[in-house]
């Protein structure tokens, strides 16, 4: 009996290593993992395939001030629902608390790493994503505004084969698209703004060309207006 | 019927051996304070015979595990037990037989007792210096003037006080090991093959009721020398996760890995694991003590003022500045 259980230690260590960790699981666990896996946002974004799930990347890509944070925001509060943390990675130290609670983050379970170097952001998601003590690793390459920029998203790379067996998302929010990675990408594009007493109060974002989503430029709060697709069965 | 034995071992002798003799033979082996073995021998007559032929087994059993002639003790309680147990000659067993522990006791010097020095000389101007003499005082007395070790003391000579018999479980190595036909030349290889050997031990560690606060790898090598890798745990854990990550941190330092032909895992340290608190129906992802361990690994590697948690402290600042503020997760 313990050289079974040996033996069979060894074949899953075998399999694990040829495809990662998290590649095996008992039967009666694996259907309830699968709904596990899946890091619910509460909005459209939930509806958009691929969504954000453990052990899978997904990368939101817009030009600035287009609301990309801000639903990274809702995609930390999403995964701290049933009691996970993140761990969201800052190399251009521009992450605002105060929007970030505003958005529902619980911060008393994000742990923030202002990594300085590319080197630093790759260690802080490696050990993120290896551990059982996350439910999504963000990394926000920050404005790319210089060409001495910390980290672009195509140096990610080495990221991308830890994620597929760890039991955490991975998100990275970008100004600009991989050149050379293949990631699932969400672009995120403003399509109206919003005015009132001719000031602007806000704008709208087209996300993967079917959510929209309602930014208010004060406040830092974002309202989903539902997808496209629903949008124009209600209007005829 | 109450008995306990008491077995008083020399400075040098093997320790471990005689638990493990012990342990193989009786169902209770505690330590006492002193460092004697004391055995609860209650509800063994039936099975292993009377106490003072167990006593004799015992001494004998433990002579032969090792190589040393060893004095025992039988008494109503331990504190009995272990005085006549250092008031015997090596290999003999020295009974106390019911009813007469005051007797033995009583013309003993008070230093066999766990009183302050201070409090023996103080006693001694009094003129008591036996047992015998002690108890004969008030107890009431005794602890008013003495105070509450001086209590104890008394409760322990007549015989009210009976220390409890801790059992221990001798020392186990908990160890696994692992050989390669192929020689495993890749970090990721070696990590994933070695959790096969991480879940066995810690399987290992849950059936004792252990958490693991030291490991030990080594790596046989072809063409290099052994490699010697040691880790702590913080905090102890008796996860196959949590021995996985400390081993691939450890690895991740090494420069250069070689080709592995064998691996040896060892826990060398442990701790009685403790409970922790987890959130009800807590996903993959929801371990706070994980998060924590990667948030300390990362501020060693990163050091100061990079790993950090926020909080806010004014929800409408007039400055955007004074909305938060930061502190580091890890001191």
């Amino acid at each position: 009996m313990a050289q079974a259980k040996t033996a069979l230690a060894d074949a899953i260590a075998h399999v694990e290593g040829r495809f990662g960790t998290h590649v095996l699981s008992h039967g009666a666990i694996a259907e309830r993992r699968a709904g596990e896996r899946r890091i619910q946002t509460g909005s459209s974004l939930d509806t958009l395939t691929p969504g954000l799930a453990s052990g899978a990347p997904l990368a939101l890509v817009g030009s600035g001030s287009t609301g990309k944070v801000t639903l990274a925001h809702r995609a930390a509060a999403g995964a701290q629902r049933d009691g996970g943390s993140v761990l969201w990675i800052d190399p251009s130290a521009t992450f605002d608390p105060l929007s970030a609670e505003r958005s529902g983050v619980d911060l008393s379970r994000l742990i923030v790493v202002r990594a300085r170097t590319r080197d630093d952001v790759l260690l802080a998601a490696a050990a993120a994503l290896r551990s059982d003590g996350f439910r999504l690793a963000v990394v926000d390459t920050g404005p790319q505004v210089a060409p001495s920029t910390v980290t672009r998203i195509d140096d990610l790379a080495p990221l991308l084969p830890i994620v597929r067996s760890s039991p955490a998302a991975l998100l990275v929010i970008s100004d600009t698209r991989a050149m050379r990675l293949a990631i699932p990408t969400f672009s995120v594009a403003r399509v109206a703004w919003s005015e009132r007493f001719g000031r602007t109060t806000g704008w709208t974002s087209l996300v993967a060309e079917r959510a929209l989503f309602l930014f208010a430029s004060l406040g830092a709060e974002s309202h989903d207006l539902g997808t496209r697709g629903a949008l124009l069965e209600r209007t005829g | 019927m109450k008995a306990y034995l008491a077995i008083a071992v020399p400075e040098r002798a093997p320790r471990a051996r005689i638990l493990a003799a012990l342990c193989a033979m009786l169902p209770r082996v505690g330590v006492a304070d002193d460092g004697s073995f004391v055995c609860d021998l209650r509800g063994t007559e039936r099975l292993l015979g009377t106490p003072l032929r167990v006593a004799r087994n015992a001494i004998s059993a433990c002579g032969a595990s090792s190589g040393q002639l060893l004095a025992g003790g039988l008494g109503t309680t331990p504190f009995v037990a272990r005085i006549a147990a250092t008031r015997t000659a090596v290999g003999k067993v020295n009974e106390i037989p019911a009813g007469g522990e005051r007797a033995f006791l009583d013309v003993l010097p008070l230093d066999v007792l766990p009183l302050d020095p201070k409090v023996i000389e103080e006693l001694a101007l009094l003129g008591v210096r036996r047992i015998g003499e002690f108890l004969a005082l008030p107890r009431g007395s005794v602890t008013d003037r003495f105070g509450h070790a001086a209590a104890i003391a008394y409760a322990l000579a007549t015989g009210e006080l009976v220390e409890d018999v801790r059992g221990v479980a001798p020392r186990r190595r908990i160890r696994a090991k692992r050989t390669w036909d192929d020689p495993v030349d890749s970090r990721e290889r070696l990590i994933f093959a070695l959790r096969a050997a991480a879940d066995e031990l810690a399987e290992a560690l849950r059936h004792d009721g252990l958490a693991a606060l030291r490991l030990r790898l080594v790596l046989e090598r072809e063409e290099l020398l052994p490699l010697r890798l040691e880790r702590s745990l913080l905090p102890p854990s008796a996860q196959s996760a949590a021995i996985v990550r400390s081993l691939r941190w450890g690895l991740e330092e090494l420069a250069t890995l070689g080709l592995v032909t064998s691996a040896v895992l060892e826990i060398t340290a442990v701790e009685p694991a403790r409970g922790r608190q987890i959130g009800l129906f807590a996903p993959d992802g929801a371990h706070a003590e994980e998060a924590i361990s990667v948030a300390q690994f990362l501020r060693t590697r990163l050091g100061a003022s990079t790993v950090l948690q926020a909080r806010v402290v004014d929800a409408d600042p007039r400055l955007p500045e004074r909305a938060a503020e930061w502190e580091e997760v890890v001191r």
